[in-house]
């Protein structure tokens, strides 16, 4: 019975070598193996092909790394003073999906000797693919990201935009005629912003890119947010839309078409997605007032995030802007996202529409900026507040609750600011 | 399910024993020599070569690998002989890894989100078979040798999991990062259960010793010719070939 005893002992052995394949367990194992060799010659045939067995399963050397991500950009100046509004602004944070960084800065900053700090992927290169080493105030430089294992690489632009010196028109309009299908992946819509210089900029976002990974057979006229025939020209169509069996999986069964000034950062979409929307971009104006014209109908039947259906309650759209102060008293940059958009500290003034009616009609709406303290002029001026302005089709579509099939379609908004004297 | 096939396999052994003097002794079966073993199968579906992306085994929790068999062994010369089985097992699999950029895709409901995923990974299999294994037998002292192909027929396939506490590469390893959490509703499923095959072929090599008149103890390697899905099945890289180490106790009937 010796022999069986060293038997379980080989294979407590052999589980230890499957686990940790150390040079410490295989030594073991070989000490017991030759034990057994020793007693019963007549198991060497089993035993020679457990040991090839195992050979053949050995782990291999772990790869080289294959992602080729740019995470932030560092500015380093010798006049930090007169290029950033914050000391904060010296540092961008890219999101994985984002193919270019742009510091605002300073109208008339000194763009000499100026020296960026890459993060980048570990084991992966940077080179500057655009000659020349200096920057010019608006034009992209241009950057490649090659991964550790050389098989991947990502191209990034990298711009520096001064403050414009242009006058800032006291009404700030959003037609949403600017669009195109994402350009690298081509599944979803995405918005611009048309720039004082007629350039294009990056300053909206949606939770298209979210939806594609629930959803990716999706055509991108289904997708939650879509454009469509407007009051005039284009509109905004937010549709809160069913997210399938991955929706079902995630518990995250419905998406409401949303559209706002800020970032959708896709890679929080599935783990935490109330931090995936990350609303606002700075602001030097002080509003006054939001309006433009809607149409909206609810879904038929009113979800909760488990699917279930709440008898009696209507779905409703919902259209805010919020101005709040982009730095806590520690000096830390914020930016509010989905479960602090409406009740954050840091907020200053919220224009927020009451209801919206369903309606198949283009119909006007209006709301006023109700201010709960001050304006600091001076942070004001130097982009201390950051505005959001926020579409959604399902008013609680945060919380994967709404009616599927609700509809708010948006055009000709209006943000009015006072004028500056 | 399960359970009902287990007590009718057991009823049926019994049965054997009882009518196994009568039957199963005439004509060119005179000779035949009856067994029953119940062991356990240790061991996995795994690529033979294992990939670099597969960087650490965390967990490998034992399932309930039962094989219960019956078998029959006619001597051809002194010390050769045939030996044909039918055996009633599961070659099940719970593994937990660490993966380090592994091609993966999750498909439900015709839609499917797949690209490179760094984390962990959880895999689940169940596997109930019946196996008919054809052994030529070799013996020496109280020790019989076994060697020969078997054909399993599955009527249990499971194959799920899921991939946590890590981050998806949509697509490639450029794609859109997505962190996955560990929660039920913060992970990825996937589920490849009706991409199994039904039937394996594969060899059965092993030791039987008699350590006393009707009891003994064996041991078998099993070794699939192919993987556990079907072959059109792409989803998962490597192709994952059932191996397995049985280890047991048989009891002849003399």
């Amino acid at each position: 019975m010796r022999f069986w005893a060293l038997f379980a002992k080989l294979l407590v052995s052999l589980q230890l070598v499957w686990k940790t394949a150390s040079v410490h367990t295989i030594a073991k194992l070989i000490i017991i193996i030759k034990k057994i060799m020793q007693k019963q010659y007549i198991t060497r045939l089993f035993l020679g092909l457990m040991v090839l067995l195992l050979v053949s399963s050995c782990m291999k050397d772990e790869p080289l790394n294959a992602e080729c991500d740019l995470e932030q950009v560092i500015l380093h100046t010798p006049h930090a003073d007169e290029v950033f509004f914050n000391r904060t602004d010296s540092s961008k944070t890219l999101l994985y999906t984002d193919h270019e960084a742009v510091f605002n800065v300073r109208k008339n900053a000194p763009l000499d000797g100026i020296v960026l700090k890459f993060k980048i992927t570990e084991g992966a290169t940077i080179e500057r693919l655009t000659e020349g080493t200096g920057f010019q105030a608006d034009v992209p430089v241009s950057y490649r990201v090659t991964s550790q294992d050389g098989q991947w690489h990502r191209d990034y632009k990298i711009t520096i935009s001064p403050e414009p010196t242009h006058i800032i028109s006291s009404e700030l309009k959003y037609d949403f005629e600017n669009f195109e299908l994402d350009p690298i992946l081509g599944k979803y819509y995405i918005w611009h912003n048309e720039k004082l210089d007629g350039t294009f900029g990056n300053d909206w976002a949606t939770g298209n890119p979210g939806f594609r990974l629930s959803m990716p057979s999706t055509s991108a006229d289904k997708y939650p947010t879509a454009p469509i025939d407007g009051f005039d020209g284009k509109a905004l169509k937010l549709t809160t839309c069913d997210t399938g069996p991955f929706g079902v999986m995630a518990k995250k069964r419905l998406a409401a078409g949303n559209f706002f000034l800020g970032e959708f950062d896709v890679s929080q979409a599935l783990s935490d997605a109330m931090a995936a929307t990350r609303f606002g971009i700075p602001f030097n104006l002080e509003p006054v007032k939001l309006s433009g014209y809607y149409q909206y109908q609810p879904g038929p039947k009113f979800q909760d995030k488990d699917g279930k259906e709440v008898a009696g309650r209507v779905d409703e759209g919902s259209i805010y802007a919020v101005l709040y102060r982009n730095h806590d008293a520690q000096g830390n940059a914020v930016r509010l996202q989905g479960d602090n958009v409406l009740t954050s500290p840091l907020i200053v003034a919220i224009a927020k529409v009451k209801s919206l009616p369903p309606t198949n009609e283009w119909t006007p709406f209006e709301v006023a900026f109700v201010y709960k303290s001050e304006i600091d002029k001076t942070l004001l001026a130097n982009m201390g507040y950051n505005i959001a302005v926020v579409f959604s089709s399902s008013v609680d579509g945060a919380t994967f609750e709404g009616a599927i099939g609700s509809t708010l379609l948006v055009d000709k908004v209006r943000l009015t600011c006072q004028t500056e004297e | 399910m399960k359970r009902s096939i287990i007590i009718a396999i057991v009823a049926l052994m019994a049965a054997t024993v009882v009518q196994a003097q009568n039957i199963f002794h005439k004509g060119i079966l005179a000779d035949v020599e009856y067994g029953a073993r119940v062991g356990y199968n240790i061991g996995g579906s795994a690529p033979l070569n294992m990939p670099a992306s597969i960087r650490k085994l965390n967990k490998f929790p034992l399932t309930p690998n039962i094989a219960f068999g019956l078998n029959a062994e006619k001597p051809l010369t002194n010390d050769f002989g045939l030996m044909v089985g039918l055996r009633f097992e599961n070659k099940g699999m719970s593994t937990d890894c660490t993966v380090k950029n592994y091609k993966m895709e999750m498909v439900k409901g015709g839609e499917k989100l797949g690209g490179v995923f760094t984390g962990k990974v959880v895999t689940k299999a169940t596997e109930w078979m019946f196996t008919l294994p054809i052994q030529a037998t070799y013996h020496y002292k109280k020790v019989t040798f076994k060697a020969g192909p078997y054909v399993s027929y599955l009527t249990g396939r499971e194959f799920y999991g899921w991939a946590y506490d890590g981050y998806l590469r949509v697509d490639d390893p450029t794609g859109a990062k997505v962190m996955l959490g560990t929660s039920a509703d913060e992970r990825g499923e996937y589920d490849f259960s009706s991409d199994m095959r039904r039937w394996h072929v594969g060899v059965d090599v092993g030791v039987d010793w008699a350590f006393s008149k009707r009891f003994g103890a064996y041991a078998d390697v099993t070794c699939g010719f192919h993987g556990i899905h079907k072959s059109d099945f792409k989803t998962i890289e490597q192709t994952l070939v059932p191996i397995y180490g049985t280890i047991g106790v048989t009891y002849a009937f003399h």
